[in-house]
């Protein structure tokens, strides 16, 4: 990075988080500066708070540990690209662990108050009228992750060292919330709470270059699509005496396709159905070797995931 | 020999797909489709048996 215009800086204080107007073209910097610390990140579009980053959209795209060159997307029916990971002099994200709360500090460890990711980002939040109802899963900068042989996400100590950091390029307006994360008794942050300093750029033209196209399809709808664009304002569920169900393509119709096979068809198929989770169901079988086939040939993405357009 | 008849059963957003893919030049219809998935899916699992078998004799 060189020549890039600074906007604003500021040092995160331990226990504390800050929201952050980050307009399109802008970079927020989240740097270490004593090393091993956890920063915790929500983002919203900053037109419209209802739309927000999504870390399932993102883990499905990116995997577990996204990191320089991947995006943070938004959540259904959105989805679109908010922010870039421009440059992570670590490499070493998640966004399989929740924010931590207070909750688990109460129940795992006894602490009537604690300082916790939920309820500092709520604080930080409540800068612009969101309410605790409005934090999000948790994009975890830094934070040293993995999956064991059992399935379980496990956390352990990381390696970061002062200076280094993550360049978040806003590809929207978004309102940015990072927090020092509030885990002191886990290994998380190395069992020490630390200062991370944010700093804003103005993106150079060689940082925009960076960027991947992503498609704009008709399925990423925003309100003007929806069948209801209004914010539920009250709390209590009421039904809708005036509802009728519109699910998009119902009912399902089943047609038949009938499909002679030749005695060398049939035993190429007999080689390699799934007779394991089929049985004697030759019609389940085909057609599960149909489009199984359909997403080796012509599937261009991983896990259904938007597909990204090389430059 | 005579022939197998296998009867698919596929809903209207699976036919789409198919359709499509079709309509690409693919194959020239439904049933012609199906036999090359079969041929295509057959031969790729062939050649990686075969590709397993060759790695292990090295």
């Amino acid at each position: 990075m060189t020549g890039r215009q600074i906007i604003s800086e500021l040092v995160m204080e331990p226990g504390t988080g800050k929201a952050i107007e980050l307009l399109k073209g802008q970079v927020l910097r989240i740097e270490q500066v004593e090393g091993g610390q956890c920063a915790d990140f929500n983002c919203f579009n900053l037109h419209d708070y209802k739309e927000f980053m999504h870390c399932g959209r993102t883990r499905t795209v990116h995997g577990f540990h996204p990191t320089t060159g991947t995006f943070m997307w938004s959540a259904p029916p959105r989805e679109r690209a908010m922010l870039y990971i421009l440059e992570d002099t670590v490499g070493r994200n998640d966004v399989l662990f929740p924010r931590c709360s207070a909750y688990v500090y109460e129940a795992a460890y006894g602490f009537a108050v604690h300082t916790n990711c939920h309820d500092i980002q709520a604080e930080a939040q409540r800068e612009y009228g969101l309410t605790p109802d409005d934090v999000h899963d948790s994009f975890n900068l830094f934070m040293c992750t993995g999956v064991d042989d059992d399935g379980h996400a496990f956390m352990t100590r990381q390696t970061t060292k002062p200076g280094d950091y993550v360049d978040l390029l806003a590809l929207m307006d978004v309102l940015a919330v990072p927090n020092v994360c509030g885990a002191d008794v886990m290994k998380t942050s190395n069992f020490a709470l630390k200062p991370l300093k944010l700093t804003v750029f103005a993106a150079t033209d060689a940082d925009l270059a960076q960027v991947p196209k992503t498609p704009m399809l008709a399925s990423q709808r925003t309100p003007k699509d929806f069948r209801n664009p209004t914010i539920k304002t009250d709390r209590p569920l009421r039904r809708d005496p005036a509802y009728k169900p519109e699910f998009p393509n119902t009912p399902i119709v089943v047609t038949d396709l009938a499909v002679s096979l030749s005695p060398e068809e049939l035993a190429m198929f007999n080689a390699v159905k799934r007779s394991d989770i089929y049985g004697e169901d030759d019609a389940a079988a085909l057609r599960d070797l149909l489009f199984s086939w359909w997403e080796e040939r012509f599937l261009q993405a991983h896990a259904g995931a938007p597909s990204i357009e090389s430059t | 020999m005579a022939e197998t008849v296998v009867k698919l059963r596929l809903n209207q957003q699976q036919l789409e797909l198919i359709d499509r893919t079709i309509a690409q030049g693919v194959a020239p219809d439904r049933v012609a489709l199906v036999r090359l998935a079969l041929h295509e899916y057959a031969a790729a699992r062939k050649a990686e048996v075969h590709k397993s078998g060759m790695e292990q004799a090295q």
